[in-house]
């Protein structure tokens, strides 16, 4: 390896790149023809960050930068090499060994390298790339999904003026690679300030993907194995937990947002004001949409919850989520004078009640009524709410369910989110459950 | 901007194909410059991760033409340039996009357009700076009117603008940030830039400036650098030389604003709450301040203003919590930067010394300082004057060595005020004077030739006791041994100031009463009196000159200062009888006033002046004299009056007649001496009678109090002069008179009361001939009449005999019309006339006082007032019987060397027998009364 890595020294650092890479799918194409992938062999890698993520290895050697120009060649360089590569394994294998988060300080340059690769190849529309990006995010812990999803968005909703459409078209490119986005957006933007709100931009094109099909959220859930434990600290199967979240704490935290930038002045002119209560309109619209698309992919997730036979075993919600999110809202509601968002307060809760109420019916949410009470207890008093968790009630006539659905509110769930071990007790009519309950 | 956003994916990636590899798709061929360019934008407006590339690619644009426009202009031809104009568009489309990307979004892409077009033009600054077409950095506005016609510079500039102003509202932090960068890295070259953005947004620029620097600073740790190497601090600290840079760019016409931000930022560092940034704020104020003088001048002036106590208590306060190490660092720091300081020098001292003063009993409250405070000031204090010690010290050291030595401004500040410091010296308040006192010592050195007398001289001239004095003494010892020729420098620089007249009368008499204590006193430092009287004494004249000082209190002090400065061997004749005259003048003028200080001083200084020389004495004697007899003067000695008035009278009317109408009035107006015409001394007809005497009678007392000043006065300086013999050898009787004086006195008289020369040899003549000279002798008597000092002053002439034989027209004069008078007289007794009888008694005694007369003769005066008029006469006529025989000349007397005096041996002029014959006779019968006196009328052979 040594010698190898000689001979890269005197090239020039593209070339050099150009090399690491060639030798990587040779070595990798071999191993894993020989069917023993050891994974992280040291000298591979050691080359592969010293080479093509440009960390100096050695304090008194300094390997050639790549140029701007050189770095945008080594990207097209790689898309097209995961583009042309036959083989889905060699890819695979390929995507991971260079990107995967080793821990180390090459990282950092990693992951920037990554999101400049999955930026490139969104525009261009390199399909592999895309499909590897979302295998990916599935396998990295979220602190960097996170870092990925920014770095999307910074490109192409907030650097380059009208180039959404180019993020855009992956709902058609790669489905999977969207809604792992759209997984790791609502990761990243958990409106708890005024940064974290999405842009416009994002929200209005994620809103139109999963409006124009819910089943989308759903897709790496049902393409994926379910492994009954879902690791922590990666990202969740769906995005419902975080679109949830954004469409209970949409109203409250554009009303900060207002307040504060009022309160500094930046919207000084009248122009600015009614440009801001435009957008701020349309925004309010897109969240109605996206609460509708959610509860939507609720309900659809109870048939396949079923057809996975994984209902009322698999909390798609967790009930801490709930709890941290009804936590955000009381943080919320106090940062504002309660006074004078009565009204979206009043709609926040209202989403909040709608959802709670049909992810528990459709047994995405595991809980009790009881526990659910308790949680609630603080938020200020809303109707909707009241009823949703003070049951047990008539049957709603709520218009988005199906005739003949009765969700399970009369009895509390025996399992809860991480024992799956404990089945749940649902009383849904006409359906058979391949667990008993244990008395 | 549509038309740049690429339709498909395909053509996209062909486009990213075409950037990298410069080469046209389609055709093949190599993509020219302006393709590739707008390739670039392409890739810019369309695909994220290639924006680096693209903005670096778009730099060699920028470079092409810039390289074309300097071509052109070097060519000076005008000739068509090859890339100039071509790329025009292209870089016009260049910045319409960036310019499009900002307006967009301008919190995302102005840090990154600000960053690469600040960059861009310090690199072809940098790159360019070489060319002979490109102006010398140090030509500023040169080199700004040339990047500024350059279209792409130019451009570059709009869109940093763009940046700024788009971003100055809410944080344009990022734009200065990439500013402060570019400036360290292409410092000179890139100077115009950062005059353009400062001059377009200076206050921005200069907050933001500063707010970047403090950040940096805080960074790189607030520790401040040894003060007195900022060198090594520019490593350790790029950004702030690069703040420094700036902001003295700004200062030629933002020099208001940036005092504004200095001050603000001061102000706002001492809330109550102190984030890392805010404990900074001071030492990196004082870090500026260390690096930039000019930003030092700015702030110093007004610094002052605002440091009131609350202030103080504050900075007190933060500081306090700082560990010892960093406080020692600070002090030094502002130790270095005070030594520094030129403007508001004084201030800034008046300051530190008000403060470090020991709170006083009565202080208001509320506005009393922190001891804290106090302390600390005490210290910065005392550490600055160990400073400046050194400053001075090594720096006159190494004037020995190498030519140019440190300036310390903050000294040469401090020149201007050496008055104020003096002043503020001089009031002897507890501890600060000692401060003020070393002060003035170091700037004394400082400024070597300058300052040390003007110190001196302005200790002295406002030094109002003899204890403020002493500082000037104590000033002086410590100077004289670094500064030559002190003393001197500082006489003159009092008479040049006496002379200019910018010194008050009440800072003269000071002056001159502080000069002669000095002078006077015994126990003096390095013997400053010895030396002082010798520089005094070589500006004697100078002085002298005030000796006539309309103020009399300055003249005193004058006449106590050149009385008690001894009087230089040399002195040039005419200034010395300037001197005298003066002086004399002054002795009148204090008998005038009754001053008795004065009068001591006056006689004490003409005594003095006698001893020059023989020339002196004379001078001073005919001075005297002369002035004695002045009209104005007559009244002090107990003269009337009367003839003086009169003669002013004649005087009036005779202004108004023309000396025409005179001359005309041939034989009336010609004043024929000695005729008929002019002897009718009761008045003139037509005139009516002469006035009476003026009534204003003199106490008797006084009179002979100054006639006994004068008196004195003369004798002591009739004895200043060379004696024969040891004074102390003399009888107490004797009066040792110089005979040379003495003379001189004699002249002085008959010049002043004899003016008619005339038959006015020494040798008498008959008694007949006083026929001729009848009026002279009227006037002659007319003049004893009125003075009675002439007898004192007669007799004076006796004692220095024989310096009487040169008095004998006087003396004839005298006695044809006292004979006259007794002749003329019909009354019973001589007392019937007093004043003749005295004046007889007077002139025979004055007469046998000098030798003129033997013993028995002269004694005879005696018994005038027990006789008859007659026989007065009769004795007069042989004493002028007597004299006519033996006329007095001085060639009779010898010199006796025993007794060092003149005696004259009357057994050589003969038997006096035939003159005592009537003498005898009157005795004789006369001898019921008179025979117990008949023992001392006989002659004794």
């Amino acid at each position: 390896m040594s010698d190898i890595r000689h001979s890269l020294l005197r090239r020039d650092a593209l070339s050099a790149a150009k090399e690491v890479l060639y030798h990587l799918d040779i070595y990798l194409s071999s191993q894993l023809q020989n069917a023993s992938l050891s994974v992280g062999d040291k000298g591979c890698t050691d080359l592969l960050e010293e080479f093509i993520l440009q960390v100096p290895k050695e304090r008194n050697c300094q390997p050639k930068r790549l140029n701007s120009l050189q770095e945008l060649q080594l990207l097209e360089i790689m898309c097209n090499y995961f583009q042309e590569q036959s083989k889905d394994s060699v890819r695979q294998v390929m995507f991971s060994t260079i990107f995967s988060p080793q821990g180390n300080k090459a990282d950092d340059s990693r992951i920037t390298l990554l999101g400049k690769l999955v930026s490139m190849a969104v525009a261009v529309c390199r399909v592999p790339v895309l499909e590897c990006a979302a295998t990916w995010l599935q396998r990295t812990p979220a602190v960097y999904c996170v870092r990925l999803a920014r770095t999307l968005v910074e490109d192409y909703c907030s650097l380059l003026p009208g180039s959404i459409h180019m993020l855009k078209q992956i709902f058609s490119t790669s489905s999977r690679f969207c809604c792992q986005f759209i997984t790791a957006v609502t990761a990243l933007y958990d409106l708890s300030s005024d940064d974290l709100i999405p842009p416009n931009d994002l929200l209005e094109t994620v809103v139109s993907w999963i409006f124009e099909d819910p089943r989308l959220i759903l897709i790496i859930f049902l393409n994926t194995p379910i492994t009954a434990n879902l690791p922590i600290g990666f990202l969740e199967l769906t995005s419902i937990t975080g679109l949830i979240r954004w469409c209970v704490k949409a109203p409250l935290a554009y009303k900060r947002r207002k307040k504060s930038s009022l309160a500094n002045g930046a919207t000084g002119t009248k122009m600015g004001k009614e440009n801001a209560l435009g957008v701020d309109n349309d925004c309010h619209t897109l969240y109605s949409k996206l609460h509708l698309s959610v509860l939507q992919v609720l309900i659809l997730l109870q048939v396949h919850l079923t057809e996975k036979n994984l209902f009322g075993r698999l909390g798609l919600v967790l009930f801490d989520h709930v709890v941290s999110l009804v936590e955000e809202i009381n943080r919320l509601s106090e940062e504002l004078n309660p006074l004078n968002v009565a009204q979206e307060m009043e709609l926040s809760l209202d989403r909040l009640a709608q959802a709670l109420q049909v992810a528990m019916a459709s047994g995405a949410l595991l809980c009790s009524r009881e526990n659910l009470r308790t949680v609630c207890s603080r938020l200020p008093h809303n109707n909707l709410l009241q009823l949703v968790i003070s049951g047990p009630v008539q049957q709603p006539s709520h218009a988005a369910l199906p005739p003949g659905f009765y969700p399970h509110i009369h009895t509390p769930p025996l399992a809860y989110p991480g024992l799956p071990a404990h089945p749940v007790q649902t009383f849904i009519p006409g359906m058979t459950f391949p667990y008993r309950p244990i008395h | 901007m549509a038309a740049a956003v690429v339709g498909s994916s395909q053509e996209l990636a062909q486009e990213i194909k075409a950037f990298i590899s410069g080469v046209d798709p389609v055709h093949g061929n190599k993509l020219p410059l302006k393709e590739h360019a707008r390739c670039a934008i392409v890739l810019l407006w369309n695909l994220p991760p290639a924006r680096n590339a693209a903005l670096d690619h778009l730099r060699g644009v920028f470079d092409e033409y810039v390289s074309g426009y300097l071509v052109e202009l070097e060519s000076e031809s005008g000739a068509r340039p090859i890339v100039g104009p071509s790329l025009d568009d292209i870089i016009q489309e260049i910045q319409s996009v960036l310019s499009e990307f900002i307006r967009v979004n301008p919190k995302v892409w102005a840090p990154i357009v600000s960053a690469w077009s600040i960059d861009l033009m310090g690199q072809l600054s940098s790159k360019y700076a070489g060319r002979h077409s490109v102006p010398h950095a140090s030509s500023l506005n040169e080199l700004l009117q040339l990047w500024m016609s350059c279209k792409a510079t130019r451009m570059l500039m709009d869109s940093y603008i763009q940046c700024l102003s788009s971003m100055i509202s809410t944080c344009p932090d990022a734009c200065v940030d990439a500013l402060l960068d570019t400036s360290v890295q292409h410092s000179p070259h890139f100077d115009w830039v950062v005059a353009h953005i400062g001059s377009s947004f200076p206050n921005t620029i200069i907050s933001r400036v500063l707010s970047c620097g403090l950040k940096d600073f805080c960074m790189h740790g607030m520790a401040p650098p040894d003060a007195l190497f900022p060198t090594a601090a520019d490593k350790r600290i790029p950004k702030i030389a690069s703040v420094v840079g700036i902001l003295g760019h700004l200062a030629s016409r933002h020099s208001e604003s940036i005092k504004q931000e200095l001050l603000k930022m001061f102000h706002d560092s001492l809330g109550l709450v102190r984030d890392q940034q805010q404990k900074a704020t001071v030492p990196f104020l004082l870090q500026l301040a260390v690096m930039s003088p000019m930003l030092l001048s700015i702030i110093s002036a007004e610094l002052v203003d605002s440091l009131k106590p609350s202030v103080l208590n504050q900075l007190h306060q933060h500081f306090a919590t700082l560990p010892r190490e960093d406080l020692e660092n600070i002090v030094s720091l502002i130790v270095h930067l005070i030594s520094q300081m030129s403007n508001g020098a004084y201030r800034i001292l008046q300051f530190l010394v008000n403060t470090a003063m020991p709170a006083s009993v009565i202080t208001t409250p509320g506005l009393a300082v922190h001891d804290g405070v106090r302390e600390a000031c005490d210290r910065i204090i005392q550490l600055l004057l160990l400073n400046l010690q050194k400053l001075v010290y090594s720096r006159s050291s190494a004037t020995l060595v190498d030519a140019a030595p440190r300036p310390v401004p903050f000294l040469d500040e401090l020149k201007r005020h050496i008055k104020d410091l003096c002043v503020e010296t001089l009031r002897l308040e507890r501890k600060r004077f000692l401060w003020q006192h070393q002060l003035l010592g170091l700037l004394s050195i400082y400024c070597n030739p300058s300052c040390a007398p003007d110190a001196l001289f302005y200790m002295m001239t406002l030094a109002k006791s003899q204890e403020e004095l002493s500082l000037a003494a104590q000033l002086y010892a410590v100077l004289t041994s670094s500064v030559s020729n002190l003393l001197p420098t500082t006489i003159k620089k009092c008479v040049s100031q006496i002379h200019s007249g910018s010194i008050s009368e009440q800072h003269l008499i000071q002056l001159f009463g502080n000069l002669a204590l000095l002078i006077q006193w015994e126990e003096s430092p390095s013997s400053m009196s010895s030396h002082l009287a010798l520089s005094v004494s070589s500006h004697l004249f100078d002085f002298g000159q005030l000796l006539l000082h309309q103020n009399p209190d300055v003249s005193k002090a004058v006449t106590l200062l050149l009385s008690v400065c001894p009087l230089p061997k040399a002195i040039r004749p005419a200034q010395l009888l300037v001197i005298i005259r003066s002086a004399v003048h002054q002795f009148f003028l204090v008998l005038h006033r009754k001053c008795a200080t004065g009068i001591g001083y006056t006689s004490k200084l003409l005594a003095r002046l006698s001893g020059v020389s023989s020339l002196s004495v004379k001078a001073i004697l005919q001075q005297l004299v002369e002035g004695a007899l002045h009209r104005g003067n007559i009244q002090l000695f107990g003269g009337s009056v009367e003839a003086w008035t009169w003669e002013m009278n004649s005087l009036e009317d005779s202004n108004k007649t023309s000396l025409l109408d005179i001359n005309q009035r041939f034989g009336t107006a010609v004043n024929f001496s000695g005729s008929i015409w002019s002897v009718f001394h009761a008045g003139i007809i037509g005139h009516g009678l002469k006035p009476c005497h003026a009534s204003q009678e003199q106490e008797q007392s006084e009179i002979l109090y100054n006639t006994q000043k004068f008196m004195s006065l003369i004798i002591q300086c009739c004895s200043g002069g060379r004696y024969h013999v040891d004074p102390t050898q003399l009888q107490p009787h004797e009066v040792l008179v110089n005979p040379e004086a003495a003379k001189t006195v004699a002249v002085v008289l008959v010049e002043l009361i004899c003016p008619d020369v005339t038959n006015s040899e020494l040798a008498w003549p008959p008694e007949e001939h006083t026929r001729n000279t009848v009026e002279r002798d009227i006037q002659i008597y007319k003049r004893f009449k009125e003075n009675p000092l002439l007898f004192q002053l007669l007799y004076f002439v006796g004692l220095g005999r024989p310096a009487l034989c040169y008095c004998s027209v006087l003396l004839r004069g005298l006695l044809a019309t006292l004979m006259a008078h007794w002749e003329g007289s019909r009354d019973e007794h001589t007392t019937k006339s007093p004043w003749h009888l005295q004046a007889s008694c007077a002139l025979v005694a004055c007469m046998g006082e000098g030798y003129l007369l033997p013993p028995v003769l002269s004694n005879m005066h005696e018994i005038f007032s027990q006789l008859t008029p007659f026989e007065v006469h009769l004795l007069l006529l042989s004493v002028w019987e007597y004299l006519k025989d033996n006329s007095p000349l001085p060639q009779k007397f010898t010199f006796n060397a025993e007794r060092g005096l003149f005696f004259r041996d009357f057994a050589r002029d003969g038997d006096i027998g035939k003159y005592l014959n009537v003498l005898h006779s009157v005795l004789h019968k006369n001898i019921d009364r008179l025979g117990l006196l008949s023992g001392r009328l006989q002659a004794y052979p």
